[in-house]
């Protein structure tokens, strides 16, 4: 009797622990798949046909088709540059300098990578677009309530929120012909205020 | 025993926990319900060119789409022979890219590159050589790409980022001049 109910025991913990373990690398990824830098995680072998199986599965579980990392460069911040989730109740200001390639885009989405409504239909902010200062650097306000300068409404309160930096067209290249967006020069992603 | 035999549990428990690891990540890109190729596949024929609704609220094809991105694809099929993609390079960026169903991209080609007022590229299977596909060197065949798909049938997705607002007819106009159709040789 004893033994039937190790077994079973056994037998569930397993099923969590190799679905769960399953799901969070497929899903959040691990330093196999991505990388990171800052507020940023982009998986670097996205789309690429050599990719391993659990890029692969992050793809096909995605629902996107992303192009391979020779000709764009996708990153996704889920949350701030200090590390907290990002939510529609706060108010946050994107900062950086422009990105060494053809086109890139800051665009928001909620937590299941929807656009946001919004009365001034302002989904993102792109390379040929953003507003900046003379240095060339720029300054995107997200916040749920209008803001001067660059501004990406956040929609409804007490949403989860993504933002998605996609680079097509890097210039700079590593040897394997990689498009190379420095850590450095990603945007940092600061939280001003909450509700 | 009583300490050895709960032992023996948990090393089963992992060793079951590895195996459904495995098969949970290797069966996933089956089993995910609504692929980007699924997605856009549902959108109309294959062999055509079609234009992809551009991104709003409630409106997207494909998650995180992007916003300021036009997109036009074409399903190919090759078991009745090679397919042929033409799109005009206007001064926009355009960035065509092929996939297998899985969402593999096997190519891809940034169109400003390639130095051309016009894309023409012929898709084939992977097996066949250029003239077993029936491809004849057309005589501008310098300006004509022959691409090797790794499966009879695939997406091509064709992306144009906007350059500002007042853009979007523009960029949409070069996209609804894109076409793609069965090869029919250069007559």
């Amino acid at each position: 009797m004893r033994s039937l109910v190790y077994f079973v025991g056994a037998f569930v913990a397993a099923l969590i622990i190799g679905i769960g373990s399953a799901w969070y690398m497929i899903d959040r990824g691990s330093p196999l798949t991505t990388t990171k830098a800052g507020p940023w995680e982009g998986w670097i072998g996205e789309g690429n046909p050599d990719a391993d199986h659990y890029t692969r599965a992050h793809v096909a579980r995605s629902g996107r088709l992303p192009l391979t990392s020779t000709v764009a460069r996708y990153f996704i911040a889920r949350r701030d540059s200090a590390g907290a989730a990002l939510s529609s109740n706060c108010e946050y200001v994107i900062v950086g300098a422009p990105l060494n390639a053809r086109w890139w885009s800051i665009a928001l989405y909620d937590q299941y990578g929807g656009l946001i409504a919004n009365r001034s239909s302002r989904y993102s902010f792109n390379s040929e677009e953003l507003l900046r200062h003379s240095d060339g650097s720029f300054r995107i306000n997200l916040s749920r309530h209008a803001r001067p300068e660059n501004w990406l409404p956040a929609g409804a309160a007490d949403q989860r929120l993504v933002v998605m930096l996609r680079v097509y067209s890097p210039r700079d290249t590593d040897v394997s012909g990689i498009g190379l967006v420095p850590d450095q020069q990603l945007p940092t992603i600061e939280r001003k205020t909450c509700e | 025993m009583r300490i050895r035999l709960p032992g023996l549990y948990i090393v089963l428990a992992l060793v079951l926990a590895g195996l459904i690891h495995i098969i949970a990540v290797l069966a996933l890109p089956e089993l995910a319900p609504k692929s980007g190729y699924g997605r856009l596949a549902s959108l109309g024929p294959a062999n055509t060119m079609i234009q992809v609704p551009s991104a709003a609220p409630g409106q997207q094809v494909i998650p995180m789409m992007g916003p300021d991105v036009r997109y036009a694809f074409c399903r190919f099929d090759l078991t009745g022979g090679p397919v042929r993609l033409n799109a005009k390079v206007a001064n926009e960026l355009l960035l065509i890219a092929l996939y297998t169903p899985e969402g593999q991209n096997f190519y891809s080609v940034v169109a400003p590159d390639m130095k051309r007022p016009e894309i023409d590229l012929i898709i084939i299977t992977g097996d066949q050589s250029v003239a077993e596909a029936g491809v004849d060197a057309p005589e501008s065949f310098e300006n004509v790409g022959v691409v090797n798909s790794p499966v009879t049938d695939g997406i091509a997705l064709l992306r144009m980022p906007l350059t500002g607002p007042s853009r979007a007819s523009n960029v949409e106009q070069a996209l609804s001049a894109a076409s793609c159709g069965r090869y029919k040789g250069s007559g």
